[in-house]
């Protein structure tokens, strides 16, 4: 069997769903932890810009919002995200019409699953990134998601912070997103030392102060919290630390 | 900058305030502002009681010329007493947002002075969110009964939403625990904030629009003697008449010591069964009528759309691949999204029993209520059938809302953030 291994970049993707597209059965993953059996033939793609339009151009004949959606996909933290996408894609080109809805078919369930778990860690996280403002009035929030998603959060803040400037760090991925008050770009990022602004504590202070006031002591309901708000973001939290 | 004390005490007191949802508001960042809305809402931190922080809720004063028996803050408890200036408020909302703290801000008042100057001081405070520091993220405040209609218009153009609380659900228990708030201080600008919210729509204003994410209003449940019925009968008639996003509704905890009130609260699985019918009228396409008898309370055992399943066990069982839309959606077990969900799916192909579990359609009430493909896999005993409700409820009931724990934008309007 086929192995195609691709650098977990969109575009050596689509070119292995080209070179993978003929084959009976196959793999295509960007995990080097892949497991192999004796058969297994290991293929390393590179980019190929041709193989790669002529995918997306093929993805977009029967389906124009699909890209984007797998675009989503890749995002996650998933190892079978590629052969999802993959198995997806080979199911639009069966059926030759948009196939998100059909809500039936394996392939569209396990797609959405990873749609869904990429598009909810961001939607979680636009509530629960933490800022701080270091003393040149840089915002700067480290933070580490299961998926992939820096470029959507600076997408939502660079809109909803407009006139500041401010950088989201990836702290397990050692990237970031970084915005000067007028363009955001990505960028790789190790260790960030921050200098904090003299009024920092303070604003924490503040926050904390405001958490433990509005809690209503005669209802507890912890597990609803944790349900909500799960403790592996707490570490990033000022309120929880 | 305010000090931490007077936060606390300011956050104390505005702390039984129910709503805290962000959603139903597209305002748009201007250039050199901060904020936009979020049409979802978002949630920003969760706290030990398992309720969302998405606005910095907070009271500009606690200082109250009203002695409303139910309220911590009443004129005659001793309590310490704080009051911002709009400037400590507004320093406070930039700077938490700024952090990414909060979604926006929530700002209510005690009565101070007069209605006339609270309401003055609380669109102050909003007008110089808005033009001073450029603030663009969400407002929600709270109108103060009995204030001048002109000054409540002008915070109306302002925020994002607005809430009169009606507090009690009727007539009597309002002159009972709250003697200097009238029915009709409640009602009559809530009506003409429903009035100007219309015409906007009428005339489909799409900037500087009235309350964008309209009007919510909250009751206290179980201070006074009134019945599901009777509340949820209220309920509608607000949804209908003033167009209200939300009712939210409060199980009463006795925090004040008072002849008129109860000794001991309502309890959460009164509200929690209230808000099940609250979302079958507004969702579910149920009438009060079905749901419950004006005298009578919801039952405790079993949630009201599986009551009134029990009820109306004639109409069962109901073919999943033909039935409408309006008729999956009741089905005890399913919701609105599952329901949604198998229409989409059915045009595509037939769904058996193993498809619906596949989509991960929840099925151990529905089947009972169900046919796939003509095929029966429930009970066919009526008291069985009881018993299987009566122990998915159980289950359910400890879980309460923690099964929505993935959530997403349309999951949070689903479970009505909005």
């Amino acid at each position: 069997m086929k192995i195609f291994i691709t650098d977990g970049t969109p575009s050596t993707f689509f070119t292995a769903v080209f070179d993978a597209f003929r084959e009976k059965e196959c793999v295509i993953t960007s995990d080097r932890q892949v497991q192999l059996s004796f058969d297994s033939e290991v293929i390393r793609v590179g980019c190929d810009e041709q193989k790669c339009e002529r995918v997306r151009n093929g993805i977009a004949k029967y389906d124009r919002l699909a890209e984007e959606e797998i675009a989503l996909a890749l995002r996650s933290c998933d190892p079978l995200k590629e052969q999802t996408a993959f198995e997806y894609i080979r199911k639009l080109m069966n059926v030759k019409a948009p196939v998100r809805k059909m809500l039936n078919a394996p392939e569209v369930i396990e797609f959405n699953d990873i749609v869904y778990k990429v598009t909810g860690e961001t939607h979680r996280l636009k509530g629960f990134l933490r800022f701080m403002e270091n003393s040149a009035g840089v915002l700067y929030a480290p933070y580490s998601p299961d998926n992939n998603i820096t470029d959507l959060l600076m997408e939502h803040f660079a809109e909803r912070l407009k006139s500041e400037k401010f950088v989201i760090h990836d702290l397990k991925r050692k990237i970031a997103g970084m915005y000067d008050g007028n363009e955001w770009i990505m960028g790789y990022a190790g260790e960030a030392e921050v200098y904090l602004s003299e009024y920092e504590r303070t604003f924490e202070n503040l926050w904390k102060k405001y958490y433990n006031s509005v809690n209503i002591k005669e209802r507890p309901h912890e597990k609803q919290m944790k349900g909500y708000m799960p403790v592996r973001y707490w570490k990033f939290l000022p309120e929880k630390n | 900058m305010i000090d931490e004390e007077k936060l606390e005490i300011l956050t104390e007191s505005a702390k039984y305030d129910v709503s805290c949802s962000s959603s139903g508001s597209r305002r748009t960042n201007k250039s050199g502002g901060i904020g936009n809305g979020s049409v979802g809402g978002i949630c920003h931190s969760f706290t030990p009681d398992g309720r969302c922080i998405s606005l910095l809720k907070i009271l500009m004063s606690n200082e109250c010329l009203y002695d409303c028996e139910y309220c911590p803050n009443r004129r005659s408890a001793d309590v310490p007493r704080a009051r911002l200036t709009p400037d400590e408020v507004c320093e406070l909302v930039i700077n938490f947002y700024k952090r990414n703290y909060i979604e926006g801000l929530f700002l209510s008042s005690a009565v101070f002075d007069s209605p006339d100057k609270t309401m003055e001081l609380l669109t102050e405070t909003v007008v110089k969110l808005r033009k001073v520091y450029n603030f663009n993220g969400y407002i929600h405040l709270k109108g103060i009964p009995h204030a001048d209609g002109a000054i409540v218009m002008k915070a109306a153009k302002t925020v994002d939403r607005m809430s009169y609380n009606v507090e009690l659900p009727s007539e009597q228990s309002l002159k009972l625990l709250a003697p200097q708030k009238t029915k009709q201080s409640l009602l009559l600008p809530m009506k003409s904030l429903n009035e100007a919210i219309q015409y906007d729509k009428l005339n489909k204003i799409r900037h500087g629009k009235v309350l964008p994410a309209g009007q919510t209003t909250q009751m206290i449940i179980g201070a006074s003697p009134e019945s599901d019925g009777r509340i949820l009968k209220l309920s509608e008639a607000l949804y209908r008449n003033m167009n209200l996003k939300r009712v939210y509704y409060s199980s009463y905890i006795p925090v004040v010591k008072s002849s008129k009130l109860p000794d001991v609260g309502a309890g959460l699985l009164r509200e929690h069964r209230l808000y099940q019918a609250d979302w079958l009228i507004r969702y579910y396409g149920f009438s009060v009528n079905e749901i419950c008898d004006e005298q009578e309370n919801l039952p405790q055992e079993y949630d009201p759309k599986c009551a009134w399943a029990l009820r109306n066990m004639h109409l069962f069982p109901v073919e999943i691949n033909t039935a409408p839309l309006e008729t999956l959606l009741r089905v005890p077990g399913i919701g609105a999204k599952s329901a949604y969900r198998i229409t989409e799916a059915r045009k595509f192909s037939k769904l058996d029993f193993d498809n619906l579990a596949k989509m991960r359609i929840v099925l151990k009430r529905a089947k009972h209520f169900i046919t796939c493909k003509g095929k029966f896999y429930g009970s066919d005993s009526f008291a069985q059938v009881k018993t299987a409700l009566l122990i998915a409820g159980s289950n359910e009931v400890n879980e309460q809302l923690t099964m929505f724990s993935e959530t997403s934008t349309a999951l949070s309007a689903l479970t009505g953030e909005i």
